[in-house]
């Protein structure tokens, strides 16, 4: 495919356990929202985990930029523009909006830079700002995941994963998500995420990709694999989805 | 009213130094688990070590303190090495430091015995057996100096805990290891750090401890007890909340002690742990249990 991101047979797995994902593959485009959709237990958030560095790789390629990324840790990840935002958000909840922005910037090194970069998130995100000295934890579900978000963006990433974040929000606060979502690809930052709600991901995608039993069933314009019979079949047994 | 002020201020000089000597411990139990029983018994290894080099050098004790703090956190550093680095992923390691901590106390006690004998000590500078006059309070100089100094020193570790880097990463770590880690923190390092700091404090303490109290090398079992009331009441790994604890419950200790007899006012401690643990299991300051 193209040489920005390419993600090809994958397969990975917790420590002795069975392979959840077992030749699994997506195609990434530069600039464009991927969802990552399937039933229960078909391997989500392990591809996810698998191509941020948090699992290791049994077998599979991943290269970015030319490089072979594939076995690095999630923070050589992070050096090469690669950002991830787990299913539980973390954040550090007696730390402040501006502290947990601060360490967003950790590997920056640079106190001067980070200032600036922080306001710039301010800019974008005048809710941030709002509670910049409020504890993370205090916050509501909406805001911690609005925060989660723009802290992968302080190191200026090519590419961020979220994993699940619309998870545990109320249906008003998920559309402002996927809102943030398409505010991060607009700037040119290509987004990975995974969505249990397969309409609602797609709706909001560009390309959407569709795992059964941890391998890669199909994937392709999101308008086109919503419309797709075989999504129907997966999820409901051939019942309509929404 | 004089007798009131007189209690409280005594329980304040002995709350800054109980409060330095848990800071260190939950600074090491929030960032690595590590349940470190074996602290009291470092903190005694310092008071050795201020002691001897008054008696010796003559130097004094509150001189002697930074040396302190370099020694044992360098011995810190050496058993984070060779007890806690390879274990730290276990899921039960925090269960096995209680045990490995306990055996090391023990050790510590058998090696401070076997060198300096079983004698109690007190270290002696002149300030030790001095006091103020305000009116007619009595504010034994010692205690005054050791509760300032210990102020000073978690006023500064508070300070770096805020602002440093380091800070961050040890604040970060303790709050979220795998968020931590995912940002680029070396979270290994961290905990080396942080066990340096932890047991460094433990020196220091023990500087101050030595013309406090009277010490000899079983000395710390009775704060043991103490120490980790006063961390559990805190809130596991709240360093905030050691030190609230700390503070509150000597000022408390000390007029249980005066008006009801010095037997009971250990007791206090322990009843304070129990109301906490009855009605605020998360302790004052810490998170309230996911129930998962």
């Amino acid at each position: 495919m193209s040489d920005f991101l390419t993600i090809k047979g994958i397969t990975a797995g917790y420590g002795d356990g069975p392979a959840i994902l077992d030749d699994a593959k997506m195609t990434v485009q530069e600039g464009k929202v991927h969802c990552i959709i399937g039933p229960n237990g078909a391997g989500k958030s392990t591809m996810m985990k698998a191509i941020a560095g948090m699992l290791p790789l049994r077998k599979g390629e991943i290269t970015f930029k030319g490089e072979n990324i594939a076995g690095l840790r999630p923070d050589q990840m992070l050096r090469r523009g690669i950002a991830f935002v787990p299913q539980e958000r973390a954040l550090f909840p007696k730390m402040t909006v501006r502290e947990n922005l601060r360490m967003g910037g950790y590997i920056l090194n640079d106190d001067k830079a980070l200032s600036s970069r922080i306001d710039e998130i301010f800019d974008r995100f005048p809710i941030l700002r709002e509670r910049a000295d409020q504890h993370a934890g205090t916050m509501s579900g909406g805001q911690q995941q609005t925060l989660a978000m723009a802290r992968t963006l302080i190191l200026r990433p090519d590419v961020v994963m979220f994993d699940e974040p619309s998870l545990g929000l109320a249906p008003k606060i998920v559309r402002e998500m996927f809102q943030i979502v398409r505010l991060i690809a607009d700037t040119g930052v290509t987004v990975l995420l995974v969505e249990q709600n397969a309409v609602m991901g797609l709706r909001h995608a560009d390309w959407g990709v569709v795992l059964d039993l941890g391998r890669t069933l199909f994937e392709g314009p999101s308008a086109e694999v919503l419309a797709d019979p075989r999504i129907q079949e997966l999820y409901l047994g051939g019942q309509k989805v929404a | 009213m004089e007798q009131i002020i007189q209690v409280a201020v005594l329980g304040i000089g002995l709350g800054g130094v109980f409060a330095l000597m848990g800071a260190g411990l939950s600074l090491v139990f929030g960032v690595m688990r590590i349940v470190n029983l074996a602290h009291p018994s470092l903190i005694i290894g310092g008071a050795y070590l201020a002691y001897w080099g008054f008696r010796i050098y003559g130097i004094d004790p509150l001189i002697m303190l930074p040396v302190c703090a370099l020694v044992l956190a360098a011995t810190g550093v050496l058993f984070y090495k060779v007890f806690f680095e390879r274990d730290a992923k276990s899921a039960t390691y925090s269960e096995m430091t209680v045990l490995l901590t306990f055996a090391i106390a023990m050790i510590v006690e058998g090696a401070l015995g076997a060198a300096f004998s079983n004698t109690q000590r007190v270290t002696s500078p002149s300030y030790a057996t001095d006091a103020f006059f305000i009116g007619n309070v009595f504010i034994p100089k010692g205690q005054l100096y050791a509760g300032i100094t210990s102020i000073v020193i978690i006023g500064l570790l508070a300070a770096f805990l805020k602002f440093s880097r380091l800070g961050y990463a040890i604040r970060a770590t303790t709050q979220n290891r795998e968020a931590a880690a995912l940002l680029g923190v070396n979270v290994n390092m961290v905990g080396l750090m942080s066990f340096a700091i932890g047991i460094g404090l433990a020196g220091a303490a023990g500087a101050l401890t030595s013309f406090v109290f009277s010490f000899f090398p079983a000395k710390h079992w009775e704060w043991v007890a103490v120490l980790m009331s006063l961390v559990v009441m805190g809130g596991m790994g709240s360093i905030l909340g050691t030190v609230v604890a700390a503070f509150s419950l000597s000022i408390v200790a000390a007029f249980v002690g005066t008006w009801i007899g010095s037997t009971w006012s250990t007791m206090t401690f322990f009843l304070a742990l129990f109301l906490v643990l009855l009605f605020r299991p998360q302790g004052l300051f810490g998170e309230k249990p996911e129930l998962v």
